[in-house]
């Protein structure tokens, strides 16, 4: 859990960054404290990776600050990045290289030498359960355990702050359990963890507290209970449908009690203040329309609501 | 500056388990140039054997004959009769002889009366060169009989004794050339191929140097390396810094290999070693620019690598690796100066031929002066992109 009273390992503010006439990092702001895990929750392109990016000081910024254990970050300050430890979304690791070279280079790099780097390649080995595949190749492991790797690169200098960039991205169930587990150990463990993820549940599982980004803008932030809060008694009624779901959520938009509908991947989401007296409705406007429905669920209020409620739009569009 | 090495180290390892780069910078050099020059080595060796048939059997086709088979002709030509047209075309054939000469009947008479006296040089479409060479030494001999017959007309339409005749022609024939020309040599010793071709191709395959390093930038860049580098607390710069280092070192060794495996093995002459090892220096830090240069005005690994294999053929082509640029056209050994490679070959030329190891100083200061006007342009380059 967070240290209330300690100052913020991570502050950003007003963080900008455009791409020609695109900003993709529009005013954001937000603070990770000693011991707390922060989630950026938003879907792909919302700019969770570039703020990331300009967090680690591998972008310039159009505008805003960051300050990491206190001390600005800019091409004058590298030492400051001492705090971070970055684990990017891609597996990057030199695959021709062991697992034990790849991680003495990059332990090197963070100014680690003899006898301590030694040992810290060996406990971030034991640590993502790899020690006995110490000497082999990168190119010979499965994706599991590089992405187990590519984590463990980034805690060899014992970060004040581990920067994750959607770690389990195309990883099998049994690996991203794995993943998660040691995310929420470092955090129990008193790390701070700047978490980005597209996936509500890890959101909801990991993080203490949650930053909702769309568009490049901080939208919303706070614990799950403060976020929830935002969409009252809202439900959610997913319906399973085939044909023009577009033109289905526009219909059921219009409904009385419904406040707001989204079309996904042959899905279509509807937040309601009552689900259970409007779902005849909708599934009325849903066969008037052509729709063929195959699948209900009614869903209790959750973070993917909320960022419904919030944006207009589902986080898996 | 520790993180320059950090990095440079990492690629020198990588580049030393990647064997294609080893084959490329180490061992296709000493291969490469050991094969040229022992094929251009057969032109400069050439010995042509030609099946004769005389079915003249007269003075000027004994002339010719005695020419062809004189000592001075010795090294280039062996002589060998045939009985007749056809055997001598069958020995031609048979690659028996390289040539062959049919000095047909009334051959004399034509030549000496001032008809047009025909010869027949027999050979094979791929053995031109042999058969260049008997027909040039057999136009020779025709052209002495023209300039002796033409001389003792002229002194008989002057006047001259009928009786005469046959010392004026002696004269005639023993009359020294009105021009002569002389070989000199500009001291030192003589270029052997090996010294040339070594060189040559250890500079051309260490500029493949070049294209690995711009290839794994972008490489780098794409897997998240290049990132994960560049969040540690180091300057930003030590990233590009350290991959040039390794670029650097990698071309001095390519080059300081090559040129001890070729002195020891093949007997190529390099010249004086501390002036050696400056050009091979300079030539260093001409790789590492055109790395920069490269990897600065590209964005993926395709464009790395086709960028980086155009310049690497054409500074190789201009810059003499493949032909001898002192006997080609002025405009290519004009180009040729423009490349920090042409520098290069040019100096060492210079020093295996015996010149001092002063003779390094131009193009030392040539080399790096083009390094640092490609450095130049390379920085002005990513200042611009980044900008952008």
């Amino acid at each position: 859990m967070p240290a209330s009273d300690a100052p913020p390992v991570l502050e950003c503010r007003d963080l900008v960054r455009r791409f020609g006439e695109r900003t993709a990092v529009d005013h954001v702001s937000f603070s990770v404290a000693a011991g707390e895990t922060y989630g950026l929750l938003g879907p792909n392109g919302a700019g969770k990776s570039t703020t990331i990016r300009l967090v680690c000081g591998l972008l310039a910024r159009h505008g805003g600050a960051v300050r990491l254990a206190g001390q600005p970050i800019d091409a004058r300050h590298p030492s400051a990045k001492a705090v971070v430890g970055y684990v990017p979304q891609d597996i990057a690791l030199y695959p021709d290289l062991s697992a034990a070279e790849n991680l003495r280079f990059f332990g090197r790099l963070y100014g680690l030498t003899g006898a301590t780097l030694r040992g810290r390649v060996e406990e971030v080995l034991d640590l993502v359960d790899l020690a006995d595949r110490a000497g082999d190749a990168v190119d010979t492991f499965s994706g599991g355990m590089k992405r187990r790797l590519n984590i463990a690169a980034g805690l060899l200098h014992r970060p004040e702050l581990l920067v994750l960039d959607e770690p389990t991205v195309g990883v099998d169930p049994q690996s991203r359990h794995a993943i998660l587990e040691s995310v929420a150990r470092l955090g129990r463990e008193g790390m701070a963890v700047l978490y980005t993820t597209h996936y509500m549940e890890e959101a909801q599982r990991l993080c203490d507290r949650v930053g909702i980004i769309d568009h490049g803008r901080l939208v919303a932030e706070g614990t799950h209970r403060e976020l929830v809060s935002l969409v009252a008694e809202q439900d959610r009624i997913v319906l399973g449908a085939g044909g023009d779901v577009g033109r289905l959520a526009e219909r059921l938009e219009r409904l009385e009690g419904v406040t707001g509908a989204s079309a996904g991947d042959g899905t279509v989401q509807v937040l309601t203040t009552d689900a259970r007296r409007l779902l005849p409705r909708v599934l009325e406007a849903a066969e008037l329309a052509g729709a063929e429905v195959t699948s209900v669920e009614v869903v209790q209020p959750d973070l993917e609501a909320v960022f419904l409620h919030l944006t207009g739009s589902a986080l898996r569009e | 500056m520790r993180a320059v090495l950090l990095i440079a180290a990492k690629d020198l390892r990588q580049r030393l388990r990647d064997r294609s780069a080893l084959v490329l910078c180490f061992a296709a050099p000493l291969v490469i140039s050991f094969l040229m020059a022992s094929a251009f080595a057969g032109a400069e060796d050439l010995h042509v054997t030609v099946a004769v048939v005389d079915e003249d059997g007269a003075d000027v086709s004994a002339a010719l004959l005695a020419t062809l088979g004189s000592d001075e002709l010795a090294d280039l030509l062996t002589v060998e009769a045939a009985a007749d047209r056809a055997a001598a075309a069958a020995a031609v054939d048979d690659g028996d002889a390289d040539a062959g000469l049919v000095i047909p009947a009334g051959f004399s008479a034509a030549a000496t009366g001032g008809d047009a006296a025909e010869l027949e040089v027999l050979a094979r479409p791929d053995r031109t060169l042999s058969a260049t060479v008997v027909r040039s030494i057999a136009e020779a001999v025709l052209a002495e009989v023209e300039a002796t017959r033409t001389a003792v007309a002229t002194a008989l339409a002057a006047g001259a004794p009928l009786d005469a005749l046959d010392r004026l022609a002696a004269r005639a024939r023993s009359a020294p050339d009105a021009l002569a020309l002389a070989q000199g040599e500009l001291g030192g010793r003589e270029l052997d191929l090996i010294s040339y071709y070594a060189p040559g191709m250890a500079v051309f395959f260490a500029l493949f140097a070049v294209g690995f390093t711009a290839r794994s930038w972008w490489l780098e860049a794409s897997q998240g390396t290049l990132d994960r580098m560049r969040a540690a607390p180091i300057d930003p710069r030590a990233v590009l810094a350290g991959k040039v280092l390794a670029v650097f070192v990698y071309t001095v060794a390519s080059l300081g290999t090559v040129a001890v495996a070729t002195s020891f093995a093949f007997g190529a002459h390099w010249g004086p070693a501390p002036a050696v090892a400056a050009i091979v220096v300079a030539m260093a830090l001409a790789a590492t620019a055109l790395t920069a240069l490269v990897i600065a005005l590209t964005r993926t690994e395709q464009q790395a690598d086709g960028l980086a294999s155009l310049l690497t053929f054409a500074l190789a082509l201009l810059g003499g690796s493949f032909i001898f640029v002192g006997t080609a056209p002025a405009l290519l050994r004009r180009l040729a100066l423009l490349t920090p490679n042409g520098w290069a070959l040019r100096g060492i030329t210079d020093l295996s031929t015996g010149a001092p190891a002063s003779a390094a100083v131009t193009p030392v200061i040539a080399i790096v002066a083009i390094a640092a006007a490609v450095a130049v342009a390379a920085a002005a380059v990513a200042r611009r992109r980044a900008a952008a």
